[in-house]
């Protein structure tokens, strides 16, 4: 009915993907350009991934910063599964105004909440330390583990569950052998977005980080100021390649682009029940 | 049912809730009340020194600033156009993925568009400076083009570019996420009843789109308006926008009351913009529910 004006359609998506991914295509071409400054000639080489793994500052910055994320992520988990999981006995009105509460530290700006942050630890004598930085980012990650679990528990079958109280399990063990298994998805999944994006917060470690402590996005901004890095791109392929496989993993655990976000629709898991 | 709500008590696994909603209170909240305290204090606060007094000298200073005015209203202005650039970009892009493409492809497609977001914010910056500095491809081709020029890097441009690169697919997503649920038939039955392209997407797609669109501007207008981190690497020396302004007064002046001021109006002035847009995102569900 429409040929041409699919056609038209499909070439602004391609436009789209190709401005998207153009330059990320090219800092992967990049981080094997034997060429310090600039693009050409280009020379084939691996040297700046020896680079990367030898005198590079970097390596250390992001070991810091897998530590900490890893760290935070864990404590998001746990305390944002066991939230999802006590909001399920609300009343659905009040659940939805604490969801909606929670979405508060995704709103505000990273600069404000940062900033608030750091004032707050100010006014308790804390300052900037590891204390206040893991507590920052532990506010900005666990809304995403919650909205993931939330996600879960909104397919799961819940009937089990009561079957497994009638035959006499204590709600501890109802918990860890019934519901645990399954919302576990969307615990896994909670728990690499709040890695992700804890890992990748480069506001919030700005402000809150003890001084002289520099993680990983401090590290890259700091570099990224003074202009090319052989060894910043090395990296940055390797991310991206990290990326990909963290994005394949989500699709297996069923989780659909939208409802990493907490959108309604296309939050169906592609395994059966 | 009015029985059974009154007698309705607090479930004792609710309150597993309790963790984060203490984290809430004491992280979210309890913030923002200092930064509305720290607004009022004449001096910084620093451990082991004296209570600072109180004055209004922050705010009065913030009136008379004719810097702050003129940056809110420009990183207004750029989170309008980033915005709007945005939009027009993703409407065909999230419309193809939703209708166009083959469906076994929407799923993969998705994860491609939001591929970039588990890279960082830092490298997308540094991968899109790359580009289009000078000697990068972009200034190479268009050089062996005869084209000669400078850079765009380290301009107002640039920064718009990065952001609109960096945001472009989050509005995809919500664009997306809402036009999934239009039905096929609905769009067929638009074109059989006579309507051309521009009149379906007009009564039948864009209304169905509203509620994604609206989440999208929130996901888009607001980060972009209170970012420093884009102005403050690609912008150059004209590049200011007010989030570094803001992030002067703690980087580099060390003024805690008058950033925390700065820092109160940009939140106020993004709290009024975002009841607007999600009123109008209550509305035109209701209308669109209304109609159906």
């Amino acid at each position: 009915m429409s040929k041409g004006f699919n056609r038209f359609i499909l070439v602004c998506l391609w436009i789209v993907l190709a401005f998207m991914y153009i330059p990320i295509v090219a800092i992967i071409g990049m981080s094997f350009n034997g060429t310090a400054y600039g693009m050409f000639p280009y020379v084939f080489t691996t040297r700046w991934y020896t680079t990367l793994f030898t005198t590079s500052n970097l390596p250390a910055a992001c070991w810091l910063s897998l530590k900490f994320s890893f760290l935070v992520a864990l404590a998001a988990l746990v305390i944002g599964t066991l939230t999802s999981y006590g909001l399920q006995y609300y009343s659905p009105r009040l659940a939805k105004k604490f969801n909606s509460i929670m979405q508060l530290p995704i709103i505000i700006p990273w600069l404000v909440t940062s900033i608030s942050i750091l004032l707050l630890a100010t006014f308790v004598g804390m300052g900037r330390s590891y204390l206040t930085m893991f507590l920052g980012n532990l506010i900005v990650v666990l809304p995403y583990v919650v909205l993931l679990v939330n996600a879960r528990f909104m397919e799961m079958d819940r009937t089990p569950e009561s079957a497994a109280r009638l035959l006499g399990a204590s709600p501890a063990r109802v918990f860890w052998d019934v519901t645990l298994p399954g919302i576990l998805p969307g615990v896994m999944a909670g728990g690499i977005m709040a890695l992700i994006v804890c890992f990748n917060n480069f506001v919030l470690q700005y402000y809150l980080a003890p001084v002289g402590v520099n993680t990983l996005p401090m590290t890259v901004f700091t570099r990224i100021r003074s202009g090319y890095q052989a060894d910043l791109n090395a990296l940055s392929a390797i991310i991206v390649l990290v990326a990909v496989v963290v994005v394949i993993i989500f699709s297996r655990l069923g989780y659909s682009a939208g409802s990493l976000f907490g959108m309604s629709s296309g939050s169906k898991p592609k395994k059966g029940e | 049912m009015q029985k059974n709500k009154r007698k309705r008590t607090i479930h004792p696994a609710s309150l597993w809730t309790l963790p984060s909603a203490g984290l809430l209170l004491s992280l979210t909240i309890a913030p923002l009340v200092m930064l509305l305290l720290f607004s009022f204090m004449n001096r910084n606060l620093f451990a082991g020194q004296p209570w600072p007094g109180w004055t209004l000298g922050n705010f009065t200073r913030m009136f008379q600033a004719e810097a702050f005015w003129s940056l809110l209203w420009k990183s207004l202005g750029i989170g309008l156009l980033v915005t709007a650039i945005c939009i027009v970009a993703a409407y065909p892009a999230a419309w193809a993925i939703a209708k166009v493409v083959r469906p076994r492809f929407r799923g993969t497609l998705m994860m491609v568009v939001i591929l970039p977001f588990f890279t960082s914010q830092l490298l997308l910056i540094y991968a899109m400076m790359n580009l289009i500095q000078t000697g990068g491809i972009v200034m190479t081709a268009l050089e062996s083009l005869g084209i000669h020029g400078n850079s765009i890097l380290y301009t107002n441009t640039a920064t718009v570019l990065v952001l609109v690169y960096e945001y472009v697919p989050y509005m995809i997503l919500c664009l997306y996420s809402s036009m999934e649920g239009i039905g096929d038939n609905l769009v067929h039955a638009s074109h059989i009843l006579g309507a051309n392209r521009a009149k379906t997407f007009i009564n039948v797609v864009f209304p169905m789109s509203v509620p994604g669109l609206l989440s999208g501007i929130l996901l888009v207008f607001v980060p972009v308006v209170g970012t420093f981190v884009e102005p403050n690497l690609v912008g150059g020396s004209n590049g200011m926008m007010v989030g570094s302004m803001i992030n002067t007064q703690y980087k580099d002046n060390l003024n805690m009351g008058y950033g925390a001021v700065l820092s109160c109006t940009l939140l106020i002035v993004l709290c009024v913009i975002m009841a607007i847009i999600s009123y109008g995102a209550r509305r035109a569900q209701r209308k669109i529910g209304g109609d159906v």
